[in-house]
């Protein structure tokens, strides 16, 4: 397995050339977003902040999936893993999520049955191993995951698979960036588009917004090369004040995305409103299961609709999601709220902002 | 500590597990043998120093790449007193045992731990077994300790780094998580990931026998490389710089990590040293343990310095720097 082209993209000497680049365009204080949480990562672990010009500031946006799960769904999976009978199926960032009680680790504890899984697949074998077993899924994800999830839904169907549901709590990426144009407050010179999204959505998707907005935007890998280079070419377009939507990643995103997966999940999932952490209710910006899936729609099947609740008193990830904060400015950093004791999830999630400056910052 | 309960994070190895110690152990057990927190207790009977060690062992699956349950309880344990300082002799071993475990399965470990106690030449002159009913405990589990001595003048401590130190790694990181997750997961590695299960006492030994000047030696386990530095960084109050370009991983290991998102600075060694010297002494230090059989792979690593301490700073591969924190939660349980 052992992984080629890593070391091309972190390379020491096109990195310089790239900040030397960025050093020479002259511009003004920059506040540029990375909306993908895995972009967030990659940035502090490869210490980029430290080597750009103190003008450039980055900042973390909503695209890491565990981070703007609502308060209510983790509550959701809180109340499945509490359930009889159930087996409670779950990505490893979700499982120490805080809800408004407990979370799945402290239920785990308790005697629940929450299982990681790095597959939804994995979820459902555990399903068909299990037939006298319930085995729900928490289905957090971006365009990224759900192809996959709908293509798990469809094989569980062919399978006659009983006793697998899902609770749908995926996201779209280009309503919120959209959603986040028209706060109050937020203040972004341009946005570094995720990369993994991007191979399924295409360039296309985020068209509309960038047109509306007229926002530099930039889709990129997740190498420090190629985050170096889409910033290099934010900073020039604002220096020209020539906006434009660029892929960066055409290695591995097209103009129109990957088909065969768009065509699956809307095979399987329909368009829904739904709540973003911090942000709320955003439009069209979610994905819920066709009427001819239900059987496979977890809050279908065990009646669970969770009410709306407030996040805890004094987190700020709501406005470190859009750009409004960075993790140093909420009162609870470091001090209430630290990875051994999260209070919200941008301090849990490997991809959250907060959990990323707590570790490398 | 806000929970109420034990979370398998307090079991990681990282931050959490050394709150417990610090908080709820410590407090009940003090003494100044304890508080020292080095991988043994160094103490004193009549004329002799000796170093006592103990360690359990609840490794899922129980085989895998390259060594089992077994081998491994005998090389953890000898580890731990070797990074003493000391020259492991007698070792312990207890057994807990879940009913229908295959007596095939059990005369292989036991057949592992004997020619692992050879190899490294050491004693199990003790134990215990105890059988518990099915599901009541999984497959085994095992607990070594052991005794050594420590010859007079060595004098090795998690608190003796110095500003000015090298240090040194005795060869590649983080292949005995990924060949245990790479089991337990059921991936299938297109490669031969094994584990780096293996004795250094004698490595350890080469050293102390040299005129070089040896501070430290650790073996990073659980928690992985990142942890064990910084409780070093901790104990001598020093900061600590490391290379990312310097770092050894093989291709392997480094794409699973990569594909998986695992930092390999946290994934468990089980067969690894890392080593404090003067900078003086670091060549001579570094050739020693690429003589040993297990040490062909070792790379001076980075050095301690008297800026930031108690913090490991990593230098990336693109110029950045950023910091290198203990585990923080638990990255792979069970893992030793």
């Amino acid at each position: 397995m052992s992984l080629k082209y890593i070391d091309e993209y972190r390379d020491s000497d096109l990195a310089k050339m790239l900040v030397k680049k960025i050093q020479s365009v002259n511009c003004k204080d920059l506040r540029l977003m990375e909306v993908c949480g895995t972009h967030t990562m990659s940035i502090f672990k490869h210490g980029i902040r430290t080597i750009l010009p103190k003008e450039i500031t980055l900042l973390s946006g909503p695209g890491c999936p565990v981070c703007v799960t609502a308060q209510k769904d983790v509550d959701a999976f809180v109340e499945f893993a509490r359930q009889n009978n159930v087996i409670l199926t779950t990505f490893g960032d979700l499982i120490k999520v805080p809800g408004s009680g407990s979370s799945l680790a402290k239920e785990k504890a308790e005697g629940a049955d929450v299982r990681i899984v790095y597959s939804v697949f994995d979820a459902v074998d555990i399903a068909k191993q299990n037939p006298d077993k319930e085995v729900v899924f928490c289905a957090v994800g971006f365009e990224t995951t759900i192809p996959t999830l709908a293509a798990t839904i469809l094989s569980a169907r062919e399978d006659g698979v009983k006793n697998f549901t899902i609770y749908s709590a995926n996201k779209l990426t280009p309503p919120a960036l959209a959603a986040l144009m028209e706060t109050k407050g937020v203040q972004i010179d341009g946005f570094i588009l995720p990369g993994h999204v991007s191979v399924i959505t295409g360039t296309n998707a985020y068209r509309g917004t960038f047109e509306k907005y007229n926002i530099p935007s930039v889709i990129t890998g997740f190498e420090p090369i190629d985050i170096l280079k889409a910033i290099l070419i934010l900073v020039q377009q604002n220096a020209t004040g020539l906006p434009a939507l660029v892929n960066a990643y055409p290695r591995a995103v097209s103009e129109n995305g990957n088909l065969k997966a768009k065509t699956i999940m809307n095979q399987v999932f329909k368009l829904c409103d739904a709540s973003w952490r911090g942000i709320g209710q955003i439009p069209t910006s979610g994905m819920e299961l066709k009427k001819e899936f239900a059987a496979f729609d977890a809050a279908k099947k065990f009646n669970m609709d969770m009410p709306e609740v407030s996040e805890p008193a004094g987190c700020a990830c709501g406005e470190i999601l859009m750009g409004l904060k960075t993790p140093k400015a909420c009162k609870l950093y470091k001090k209430k709220c630290t990875p051994m004791t999260p209070v919200g999830p941008c301090m849990v999630s490997s991809e959250g902002s907060c959990a990323a400056f707590y570790r490398y910052s | 500590m806000t929970n109420d309960k034990i979370l398998l994070d307090h079991g990681s190895g990282g931050k959490i597990s050394h709150s417990m110690f610090s908080e709820l152990i410590l407090p009940v057990f003090n003494n100044p043998e304890l508080a020292k927190q080095d991988d043994g207790a160094i103490l004193m009977l009549g004329e002799e120093k000796l170093a006592f060690s103990t360690d359990s062992y609840v490794v899922d699956p129980i085989f895998f790449p390259g060594g089992n349950i077994g081998d491994l309880a005998i090389n953890g344990t000898i580890n731990d007193i070797a990074m003493c300082g000391a020259t492991p002799r007698f070792i312990s071993v207890g057994l807990i045992i879940e009913e229908g475990l295959p007596l095939a399965d059990f005369k292989t470990i036991l057949e592992t731990m004997a020619k692992a106690a050879r190899k490294a030449g050491v004693k199990i002159v003790t134990g215990d077994t105890k059988v518990v009913p099915r599901g009541k405990a999984d497959k085994i589990f095992i607990n070594t300790s052991g005794i050594g001595v420590i010859a007079p003048g060595v004098n090795v401590s998690g608190s003796n780094a110095r500003p000015g130190d090298k240090i040194i790694v005795s060869g590649t990181i983080a292949d005995h998580g990924i060949a245990v997750l790479g089991t337990r997961e059921g991936l299938k590695f297109d490669s031969d990931i094994k584990t780096d299960s293996a004795p250094l006492n004698k490595m350890v030994q080469s050293i102390i026998d040299s005129s070089c000047g040896i501070h430290v030696l650790r073996d990073p386990t659980r928690g992985g490389l990142g942890t064990t530095l910084n409780e070093i960084a901790i104990q001598s109050n020093v900061g600590i710089n490391i290379l990312e370009s310097s770092l050894p991983i093989r291709g392997a290991v480094r794409g699973t990590c990569e594909l998986l998102g695992f930092d390999p600075l946290y994934i468990a060694n089980e067969g690894k040293l890392i080593a404090f010297v003067p900078e003086k002494d670091a060549q001579d230090v570094l050739e020693i343990i690429r003589q040993d059989e297990f040490g062909k792979d070792a790379v001076i690593l980075g050095e301690v310095t008297n800026k930031d301490p108690g913090r490991v700073f990593l230098k990336t591969l693109i110029g950045g720097s950023r910091i290198v924190d203990m585990l923080t939660g638990e990255q792979l349980p069970r893992i030793c």
